[in-house]
């Protein structure tokens, strides 16, 4: 899952500055698990943003709340065309792909993002989110007991650990695990210690071109379908 | 209102909770959980009107009502069951019953004759009269009441509460004809009547059938206590016996006691374990010096010297009976002689029904009715209570008393008689894991007085509560089928927020992959409404969904009006707050315009409606618990959560943080009210200054 955090209420003021009536566009998905962009989120930062406005005796902005079940998909964002139309600006709750199909889909609306979007991961407690993936596009989980090296590695290398490891913690962070650690102790159990032994080439990375795009249908040939 | 919140307003009435056990269990069907929660926050007024709603003689049941209800209560599977009959006499007194004044106006011409003055007979005439009828009731003692006059001692039934109730029938213009005994129903039809509710009770004690029970000095209990009761002082000697098991041969045997007897026994066939009488009943004729000899009954009785030889044979328990109970086998050769003076029989009643009636009769002497309509074989006659039923309790009788009168309205109206819709009960049994985290609390009981002072006289034994302890055990009620529910199933992301934050472990996630919060688990704490990132998740009670937005807004018209500055909004706990009183004393020279917005709990309280408070108006908030006495470990680290929240917020915007506080009241340690007056300076200050700086700002 996509992991975000609210953007400080500072920023958000700065960012909706110019703009007099603005939607706050929540978010179902994502950023209503991870505590950023749903509807309470929406409904709370709108209770701030109006609140703040009073404090400062101005009345420049005219706020309204909407929250779509995702904001990742175009169809979605056609729900709320009449909302668009009837304001200046969209402070988006959605992650930065969200952000960014409200943008193409209201080509004359300024979309602004209301939350930092931070990294792919999972809960690890109430409240505590924790990166798992970077979608490096060349998964190696296989070879690592299911525990990613490219994430979780601060240095992110492939043939660890390095010599900075101390007590299963990491040198530049003393807080969190060492990934290669980690991943020795799960091989270690799985019987598969033999995977530790082997020596992975760097990978190369300019081999992945930005943006990626997948295509998962097959561009139909109309002469050979109607044959 | 934003306009994604328009579907919740819409649904705000939508009240989908469940039927409880106890509301089940009654017999009238009341609104037990609602009004035990009134009486938890102290608004003992409002319970007496939920009570009055659902009873209509409730000072009579606060007494002596049997309390299926506690039976069937779910907090007996976690410690001990709600004293709610207790609670129904400390909202009777407290909330003023006395005063209350029936009214009713006559819409209809058909006159409705009611035979007999039972409960089931004033729950008619009452319910008659309520809707429009004029009622007639005819009663052959010389006062209104039946058993509740002539059966039940008066220790457990001061006839002042039950003179009430009769005054108020006559308030209402029921019209009375005591000493009138009916022998025919056709009289009553030539008398212009048009429908006839036939409720005459079971009066007549049951024989038991060996020899020498005609004796004198051998009564049965029924005839005891209608001597008792209506005024006669039968002699009883010093020792006496009561045969039976059932509530009559206890009270048989405890008037006994009370009219001067030095050696009560009881004698039973089977063991305490089948006793029929109520536990605490049994429980207090013990406590009174009564003796229950088991598995013993007389077979015979003589009278020699004005005294009773009653030889009695002993018995042990065999293979179930179709009562289900085990039935008692007589040991042969275990006969031995007792001496008493006075024998009562108590081994039950049946009723007496005149055959110039034309009723059909059935099993046990009882007049066979239409289960649904209440008719019996004559067009017109109806009939109820203990004389249909066979002994049953007092609130049976109303219930059928109430049922009687929809039954001859819609009969006297031509109308269908439907059953009426009654809401999806709530599964009985908690799981083992959710009464494990319920925080334990003892039953609270009423003060009674001593056995000794009990057995000088008929004053009735059981004091009310105070205020404190009846608040107290009423917010023991674990509020069940009030739960909270996913209201908006498209709305639920499925981010698992209620199952990781409810304290009970109630939501899961079922095989599909949705989430479910199970009704009869879910204790109603409200945390995960207010942790639902979606807010999806509402409580079933409207009442409990407290729109704190239409709060606010009444909070704030009114501190307009006053126009005292500055504004402190306090969310508080609705237990702690009315309930104990203890935040009354904060109004006491407060330098600010203090207005509470009442809360479920204060771990309900979402950050929105803390800034919300600020956005209209507000100087400062804060957010009291009612400490010690909360049902939950964890209230105080939610209030944390959104305090903080809030606190960051305002301090991004250029506010004090310290305008927003949490405390607790009835907590020892810390006097609320001290941290309240703190607290209040401390805003005065900050507004003072804000004041002072937009002056010279202009």
């Amino acid at each position: 899952m996509i992991v975000a955090e609210q953007k400080p209420l500072e920023e958000i003021q700065r960012m909706i500055a110019p703009y007099e009536k603005v939607l706050i566009l929540g978010c179902g998905t994502c950023m209503t698990v991870c505590g950023a962009g749903g509807e309470r989120e929406v409904s709370f930062l709108h209770s701030a943003l109006r609140l703040a406005q009073a404090r400062t005796g101005s009345n420049t902005h005219q706020f309204s709340e909407y929250t779509v079940k995702r904001q990742c998909d175009p169809e979605f964002m056609a729900l709320i065309a009449d909302r668009a139309r009837e304001v200046d600006a969209i402070l988006s709750l959605g992650c930065g792909i969200g952000v960014q199909v409200a943008a193409e889909h209201f080509p004359d609306t300024p979309v602004l993002p209301g939350v930092n979007t931070s990294f792919m991961g999972t809960i690890t407690e109430l409240g505590v989110w924790d990166e798992r993936c970077a979608a490096c596009g060349d998964c190696r989980l296989a070879e690592t007991a299911g525990i990613c090296p490219i994430t979780r590695c601060t240095k992110g290398i492939l043939n660890g650990p390095c010599a900075g490891t101390k007590n299963g913690k990491c040198e530049a962070n003393k807080d969190i695990d060492c990934a290669w650690i980690l991943i020795y102790e799960r091989l270690e159990r799985l019987g598969q210690l033999e995977k530790m032994r082997r020596y992975y080439p760097p990978r190369n990375f300019r081999t992945i071109p930005r943006p990626r795009r997948l295509v998962n249908l097959v561009k139909a040939d109309m002469e050979e379908g109607n044959g | 209102m934003p306009a994604s919140n328009f579907s919740v307003s819409r649904k705000a009435s939508f009240d989908d909770s469940l039927m409880p056990p106890c509301q089940i269990a009654c017999p009238l069907h009341m609104e037990i959980g609602e009004y035990v929660d009134l009486i938890a926050q102290g608004r003992v007024m409002e319970a007496l009107q939920v009570i009055r709603s659902g009873n209509p003689f409730p000072a009579i049941c606060a007494y002596v009502c049997t309390h299926p209800c506690e039976d069937a209560c779910r907090r007996g599977q976690v410690d001990h069951p709600i004293a709610i009959r207790a609670l129904k006499r400390f909202a009777i007194e407290f909330g003023g019953d006395r005063m209350i004044q029936e009214e009713a106006r006559t819409t209809y011409s058909e006159k409705v004759a009611v035979v007999g003055s039972g409960p089931a007979g004033l729950a008619a005439a009452y319910y008659l009269r309520k809707l429009g009828y004029p009622v007639t009731i005819f009663e052959a003692h010389s006062a209104l009441g039946g058993m509740l006059r002539v059966g039940i001692p008066q220790y457990r039934l001061p006839r002042e509460v039950l003179d009430i109730e009769v005054q108020r029938l006559t308030q209402m213009g029921v019209e009375i004809r005591t000493n009138t005994r009916v022998v025919s129903l056709d009289l009553l039809f030539e008398l212009g009547y048009k429908a006839v509710f036939i409720t005459v009770g079971a009066h007549q004690g049951l024989r038991l059938g060996i020899e020498g029970e005609e004796s004198p000095g051998v009564v049965d209990g029924a005839t005891f206590l209608r001597e008792v009761n209506l005024g006669f002082q039968p002699s009883v000697g010093t020792s006496v016996a009561a045969v039976g098991g059932g509530n009559v041969a206890i009270d048989a045997a405890r008037t006994a006691l009370r009219l001067g007897a030095k050696e009560v026994k009881i004698l039973y066939r089977r063991t305490r374990a089948e006793m029929p009488a109520d536990p605490a009943e049994i429980e207090q004729a013990l406590e009174e010096g009564v003796e229950i000899c088991f598995l013993v009954a007389p077979i015979k009785i003589t009278r020699e010297n004005k005294r009773l030889r009653v030889t009695c044979i002993r018995f042990e328990l065999g293979e179930p009976d179709a009562s289900g109970r085990p039935r008692p086998v007589p040991i042969q050769g275990s006969e031995f002689d007792m001496e008493f003076d006075t024998l009562i029989t108590a081994i039950g009643q049946a009723p007496r029904i005149p055959e110039d009636f034309h009723l059909r009769i059935g099993k046990g002497s009882t007049i066979q009715v239409d289960p649904v309509t209440l008719l019996t074989n004559r067009p017109g006659v109806f009939a109820g209570g203990d004389a249909v039923t066979g002994p049953a309790t007092v609130t049976q009788a109303l219930a059928a008393g109430r049922q009687a009168a929809q039954r001859i309205d819609e009969y006297l109206r031509h109308k269908y008689p439907l059953p009426q819709k009654e809401k999806p009960p709530i599964a009985k049994e908690l799981l083992p894991k959710t009464i494990e985290v319920i925080r334990k609390a003892h039953r609270l009981e009423p003060e009674r007085l001593a056995p000794q002072e009990r057995v000088q006289g008929f004053r009735p034994i059981e004091l009310i509560y105070d205020w404190q302890s009846a608040v107290d055990e009423a917010r023991r009620c674990l509020r069940c089928g009030m739960g909270a529910e996913i209201l908006f199933q498209d709305r639920c992301a499925t981010c698992l927020n209620c199952l990781r934050v409810c304290p009970y472990h109630v939501p899961y996630l079922d095989e599909n992959g949705t989430i479910q919060i199970p009704a009869d688990q879910c204790q109603a704490c409200g945390i995960c409404v207010a942790e639902c990132p979606a807010q999806a998740i509402v409580l079933r009670k409207p009442r409990d969904r407290r729109y704190i937005d239409e709060e606010l807004h009444h909070v704030f018209s009114t501190a307009k009006q006053s126009g005292f500055r500055p504004l402190i909004v306090g969310f508080a706990c609705q237990y702690g707050l009315f309930g104990t009183g203890t935040l009354s004393g904060l109004w006491k020279e407060a330098q600010a315009s203090i207005s509470i917005v009442p809360v479920l709990c204060v771990a309900t309280v979402e950050p929105e409606h803390i800034l919300r408070a600020f956005e209209m108006g507000a100087e400062g908030v804060f957010v009291a618990g009612c400490g010690e006495q909360c049902a939950r470990e964890d209230t105080r680290f939610w209030v944390k959560q959104r305090v903080e929240k809030v606190r960051k917020a305002l301090g991004q915007m250029g506010l004090e943080p310290e305008r927003v506080q949490a405390f607790n009241v009835r907590v020892k340690e810390e006097d609320p009210v001290q941290r309240l007056h703190q607290f209040t300076e401390q805003i005065s200050q900050l507004y003072l200054a804000a004041v002072l700086a937009q002056e010279v700002k202009t």
